[in-house]
C-alpha cells in the first residue's frame, strides 16, 4: 500500500511537473506592430499583433494617454474593429492631440508591455474607398467612351471641407493584366476615350486625403464596349489610299525619267567608229553601197584625207628584189615608229617618231634602240641593234615628217635618209582601228630607197657634216603596215625591202581603209609626200615628209598623184626633192635621208641640211614652181 | 537681415495675389475699381489653401528627413509637443468644434499661427546651416522654402482678412521664447530641432485645415470642390 501511494504520489508529482514545465507556461509575449488608422479624421482604430501567449489564456489591453495629461485610459471598444484591435469613437477622438498608446498582454504567468506609440489622428487618415462607382458607355458620334462617376466614402465629410479627397481611377481590359491609372483630382467624374471596340473593361476608383494614405480600390465595375466602326478598317482604307497615291506618283516619275532609267539599266552599246562609215548609211541597207562607201572613203585617198597625212610618200617603183629587202626592216621601222610616236607628238599621221631624236648620233641607234626597245619591247628591235640597223631605224622613224615636231628643229641639220614609200602612220593612232589589220598599217613605210644600190650603205647624217657615205642606206625597211617580215635590215636586203615596200604599198592602201578619225592623225595616207631635204653625199636624197598641216589644200589638189617637188638638182646625181609645203615646214622637218635616186643619179649636194636646204630652196623654188617631178620617173633614172 | 528678407518677400509675394491693388483701392476711386476685375474670395481662398498645403508638405518632409538619421534614444528625451509655444492658442480639437468656429475666427486663428512661426523659422534657418546632421543642406533649403511660403501666405491672408471684417484681422500674439540658440551639445541641438519641427508640422496642418474649411464654406458657387 505504501508503495502504491508512493507511486501515485510520484506520478502526480511527475505529472504536475510535466504540466508546469512541459507546457511552457510563461508570461505572454510582447504585442507588436501597433498601427492605427482613421478613416475620416473623426474616429480611429488601432490594431496590434499579439506575441506568444505563453501557453495560457492571454488578454490584451490597450491603454493610452493623451498629451499634456498623465491620466491613462483604456480602450473603450475592443470589439468593433475585430480581434486585437481597439476602436476609438468620436467621443474619445481628438485631433491635433498626441496619443500615447500601449498594449499590454496579460496571462496568468505575467504580463507584457508593448512599445508605446505616439500618434496624431490627423496624420493617420486612410479613407474608405469611393462608393457608388458608376461606369457608363456613352455614344458620341460612333466613338464611344466611358463615363465613370463615383461618390466619396460616406464617412468622409468632404462637404464641409474637413477632409479633402483626391481620386484615382484605373481600368483594364478584362483579360489583360495591365492597369491604366488616371488621376481625377478632386472631381468625381471622369471620361475615358480610346476604347477597344467590343472590349470589356474593369474600372476601379480610390481616394486619398490631402495629407494621408490612399484608400483601397473600390470593387471592379465591369462594362462592355459595344462594337463600333472599327478603327482598323478606317486605318486600312487610309493606308490603301495613301499607297495608291504614292504608287501613282512613282509611276509618273518613272514614266518621266524612263529614258534616263533605261539608259542607266541598259547602257547603249557603242557604235562603230570607223571613219568613213556612215551608220545611217549602213542601216539603209544596200550592201553594195556600203562596201563601196567603205572603199571609196579612204582608198584611193580623197582630198579630205590628205590633211591627215603628215608625210608624203614617194611612189617608187621597185623591182621585186628590192621589195624583199625592204621587208626586212619592217619590224624595225614599226618599232621605231612606235617609239617615234611617243617621242613625237601623238599625231598618228606623223612619223611616229621624232626623227631628230632618232638621229642624234650615229650611234644614236643605240639610244634609239633603247628607246624603241623600251617602248616596243620588240625582239625584232633588239635583234637588229646594230649601228647600221639603228641608223636605219632612225631613218625609218624619221620618214614621217612631223611638222609638229618643231622641237626637232635641232635635228634639222642631221641628215636622215628615209626611204618611205608610204605615208607614215603612227602606229598607235591606228591601233584601235587597224588592229585587225596588221597593226602596222599606220606604220610608215620607210623604205630604204630603192635607188640605193644594194651594196651601198645607208647613209644618213646625224650630225652636221657627217660622212655622206652614210647618207645612203642600202637597207630598206618598212615601217609599214604589215610586218610580214621582221628580219633586220641589212644592206643586202635593201632591195628586198623595196620590193616589200612596193607590195606593202598596195596593202597599205587597203589597210588604209580604216582611216583614223582624228584629223590630226596622219595615218591613212596611202601616198604621202616626202620631202627631199638633202641629197646625200653619194647617191642619196634626203626626203622628209611634208607636214600634214601644211599640205592642206595644196595637197588635196594633188592627191591623185604622188609627186615630190624637186627642190634642188645639185648635180647629176642628186635631186633634192622637197615637199610643196616644205618651205614653211623646214624647221620642223626631220631630215630624212632617202635614197630617192639611184646611185648614179644621186649626188650629195647638201652637207648641212638646214643651210643646204635653205640654199637649195630658192634654187628649187623656181624649179618647184614649175612643176612636179614624178618620183617614179626619177627613181627610174638610174643613169642620172 | 531677416527683415530685409522679409521685405523682399513682401514685394515678390504681393504680386502673386492677383490684382491686390484693385482690392485695396479705397472706394472713392471707383473708376479704378471698375477697371480691375474683382477676384472672388473663394478663388483667393483656394490659392491660400494651396500654399498652406505646400507648407505642410514641406514640414512633413522635414520631419521625415530628420527622423531618418535621428538617433532613436533622442526621441525619448524629446519634450512633449504640448510644450509648443503655440499651444496657448485655443484651437478646435475635433470636427464639430471646428465646424462651429466662425469664418473670421478661423481666419484669425490661421493668421495668428502663421505669424507665430516667423521668428522660429528664422531660428531654424540659421541653425540648419550648422546642424550636426548629414542632410543639413537639404533641411536648410526646405526651411528657406518654408519661410518664403509663409511670407507669401501671410500677405495673402492679410488681404483676405481685410475682406472678412475686423475680427478676422485680429492676430493673437504668440511669442517664441526659445531663443536663437538651440543648445550646446549635439543631442540637445537635435532634440530641439526635432521638437520645433514637430510643432511646425502640427501648426501648419492646422492652418491648412482652417483655410480648407473656409474654402469650402465660401465655395457656394463651386460645390464640386467640396
Amino acid at each position: 500500500m505504501k508503495k502504491v501511494g508512493e507511486v501515485v504520489l510520484l506520478w502526480l508529482l511527475i505529472l504536475f511537473i510535466h504540466n508546469a514545465a512541459g507546457e511552457g507556461y510563461s508570461p505572454p509575449g510582447k504585442p507588436t506592430n501597433i498601427s492605427c488608422r482613421s478613416p475620416e479624421k473623426e474616429t480611429f482604430t488601432c490594431w496590434w499583433k499579439p506575441g506568444s501567449d505563453g501557453g495560457l489564456p492571454t488578454t490584451y489591453a490597450l491603454y493610452y494617454r493623451k498629451e499634456g495629461s498623465q491620466r491613462v485610459f483604456e480602450c473603450p471598444d475592443y470589439k468593433t474593429a475585430g480581434k486585437n484591435s481597439c476602436f476609438f469613437s468620436k467621443n474619445v477622438t481628438f485631433v491635433w492631440v498626441n496619443y500615447n498608446i500601449t498594449v499590454v498582454a496579460t496571462n496568468s504567468r505575467g504580463r507584457a508591455f508593448s512599445d508605446p506609440v505616439d500618434i496624431d489622428v490627423v496624420y493617420i487618415v486612410k479613407p474608405n474607398p469611393p462608393e457608388e462607382v458608376v461606369v457608363n458607355v456613352t455614344e458620341d458620334k460612333d466613338w464611344p467612351f466611358l463615363q465613370v462617376s463615383w461618390k466619396p466614402p460616406k464617412m468622409a465629410d468632404t462637404r464641409s471641407g474637413w477632409i479633402t479627397l483626391f481620386y484615382e481611377v484605373r481600368l483594364k481590359l478584362e483579360n489583360k493584366n495591365k492597369w491604366e491609372v488616371v488621376s481625377a483630382g478632386q472631381r468625381k467624374t471622369l471620361q475615358i476615350y480610346s476604347l477597344r471596340s467590343g472590349g470589356t473593361y474593369e474600372v476601379q476608383v480610390r481616394c486619398k486625403p490631402d495629407h494621408g494614405f490612399w484608400s483601397e480600390w473600390s470593387p471592379s465595375s465591369r462594362v462592355k464596349v459595344p462594337e463600333y466602326f472599327p478603327q482598323e478598317r478606317s486605318m486600312w482604307i487610309l493606308i490603301v489610299v495613301f499607297a495608291a497615291f504614292i504608287l501613282i506618283i512613282f509611276i509618273r516619275m518613272v514614266y518621266m525619267n524612263f529614258h534616263s532609267v533605261k539608259r542607266y539599266l541598259l547602257p547603249p552599246v557603242p557604235g562603230p567608229k570607223i571613219k568613213g562609215i556612215d551608220k545611217q548609211f549602213l542601216k539603209s541597207g544596200k550592201s553594195e553601197d556600203i562596201f563601196s562607201s567603205l572603199v571609196v572613203s579612204d582608198f584611193p585617198p580623197t582630198t579630205s584625207n590628205y590633211e591627215d597625212f603628215l608625210v608624203q610618200y614617194l611612189e617608187v617603183y621597185v623591182p621585186e628584189e628590192r621589195e624583199l629587202i625592204m621587208n626586212e626592216g619592217k619590224d624595225l621601222q614599226d618599232d621605231s615608229f612606235k617609239t617615234e610616236n611617243s617621242t613625237c607628238d601623238n599625231d598618228s599621221g606623223r612619223g611616229s617618231c621624232d626623227s631628230h631624236t632618232l638621229l642624234t648620233d650615229k650611234g644614236g641607234g643605240d639610244k634609239e634602240d633603247g628607246q624603241q626597245s623600251d617602248q616596243e619591247g620588240s625582239q625584232a628591235e633588239a635583234d637588229t641593234k646594230s649601228q647600221e640597223e639603228a641608223l636605219e631605224e632612225e631613218l625609218l622613224a624619221c620618214s614621217h615628217e612631223n611638222l609638229q615636231s618643231s622641237n626637232v628643229s635641232n635635228e634639222k641639220e642631221k641628215v636622215k635618209s628615209w626611204p618611205s614609200l608610204f605615208s607614215p602612220l603612227p602606229q598607235y593612232s591606228f591601233s584601235p582601228v587597224n588592229r585587225p589589220n596588221p597593226p602596222k598599217t599606220g606604220k610608215q613605210h620607210c623604205l630604204s630607197d630603192s635607188l640605193f644600190t644594194p651594196n651601198s650603205m645607208p647613209s644618213y647624217f646625224t650630225q652636221p657634216g657627217p660622212s655622206t657615205t652614210k647618207g645612203f642606206r642600202s637597207n630598206y625597211w618598212e615601217c609599214s603596215f604589215d610586218h610580214k617580215q621582221s628580219h633586220p635590215l641589212h644592206p643586202q636586203s635593201a632591195a628586198h625591202e623595196h620590193l616589200q615596200a612596193q607590195n606593202d604599198l598596195n596593202t597599205a592602201h587597203v589597210d588604209y581603209m580604216g582611216a583614223p578619225l582624228d584629223v590630226h592623225v596622219l595615218n591613212v595616207r596611202p601616198s604621202e609626200y616626202v620631202e627631199v631635204q638633202r641629197v646625200s653625199v653619194e647617191d642619196g636624197v634626203l626626203l622628209h615628209p611634208v607636214s600634214p598641216s601644211q599640205e592642206d589644200s595644196r595637197t588635196l589638189s594633188h592627191q591623185t598623184e604622188d609627186y615630190s617637188r624637186v627642190r634642188v638638182v645639185n648635180n647629176d646625181n642628186g635631186l633634192l626633192l622637197l615637199q610643196r609645203d616644205a618651205i614653211e615646214e623646214e624647221k620642223s622637218m626631220c631630215p630624212y635621208q632617202e635614197d630617192v635616186v639611184s646611185r648614179a643619179s644621186i649626188t650629195p649636194t647638201l652637207q648641212n641640211s638646214a643651210t643646204g636646204i635653205n640654199i637649195a630652196l630658192p634654187i628649187l623654188d623656181e624649179m618647184a614652181a614649175s612643176g612636179y617631178i614624178d618620183t617614179a620617173i626619177m627613181f627610174g633614172l638610174p643613169t642620172h | 537681415m531677416q527683415t530685409h528678407t522679409r521685405t523682399q518677400h513682401t514685394h515678390t509675394h504681393t504680386h502673386t495675389f492677383i490684382l491686390l491693388p484693385c482690392l485695396l483701392r479705397p472706394a472713392p476711386v471707383v473708376y479704378l475699381v471698375a477697371m480691375c476685375r474683382a477676384v472672388p474670395v473663394n478663388d483667393l481662398l483656394d490659392r491660400a489653401s494651396q500654399r498652406s498645403d505646400k507648407m505642410h508638405s514641406l514640414s512633413t518632409l522635414l520631419t521625415q528627413e530628420m527622423d531618418s538619421h535621428f538617433p532613436p534614444y533622442g526621441r525619448m528625451q524629446m519634450p512633449r509637443p504640448a510644450d509648443c509655444h503655440t499651444s496657448a492658442l485655443q484651437t478646435p480639437n475635433d470636427k464639430e468644434q471646428a465646424l462651429q468656429v466662425s469664418e473670421s475666427d478661423l481666419m484669425s486663428l490661421a493668421r495668428s499661427l502663421l505669424q507665430a512661426w516667423v521668428d522660429p523659422l528664422a531660428v531654424l534657418s540659421t541653425s540648419a546651416i550648422t546642424l550636426p546632421h548629414p542632410s543639413k543642406s537639404s533641411i536648410s533649403s526646405k526651411i528657406q522654402e518654408l519661410q518664403e511660403h509663409s511670407k507669401s501666405l501671410a500677405d495673402g491672408l492679410d488681404i483676405l482678412s481685410g475682406k472678412m471684417g475686423p475680427s478676422a484681422q485680429a492676430i493673437s500674439f504668440l511669442p517664441y521664447t526659445g531663443g536663437t540658440d538651440l543648445g550646446q551639445d549635439r543631442v540637445t541641438i537635435l532634440n530641439k530641432f526635432n521638437f520645433l519641427l514637430s510643432c511646425l508640422r502640427r501648426d501648419s496642418h492646422k492652418i491648412d485645415s482652417f483655410l480648407k474649411v473656409l474654402r469650402c464654406r465660401a465655395a457656394k458657387l463651386q460645390p464640386e470642390l467640396c
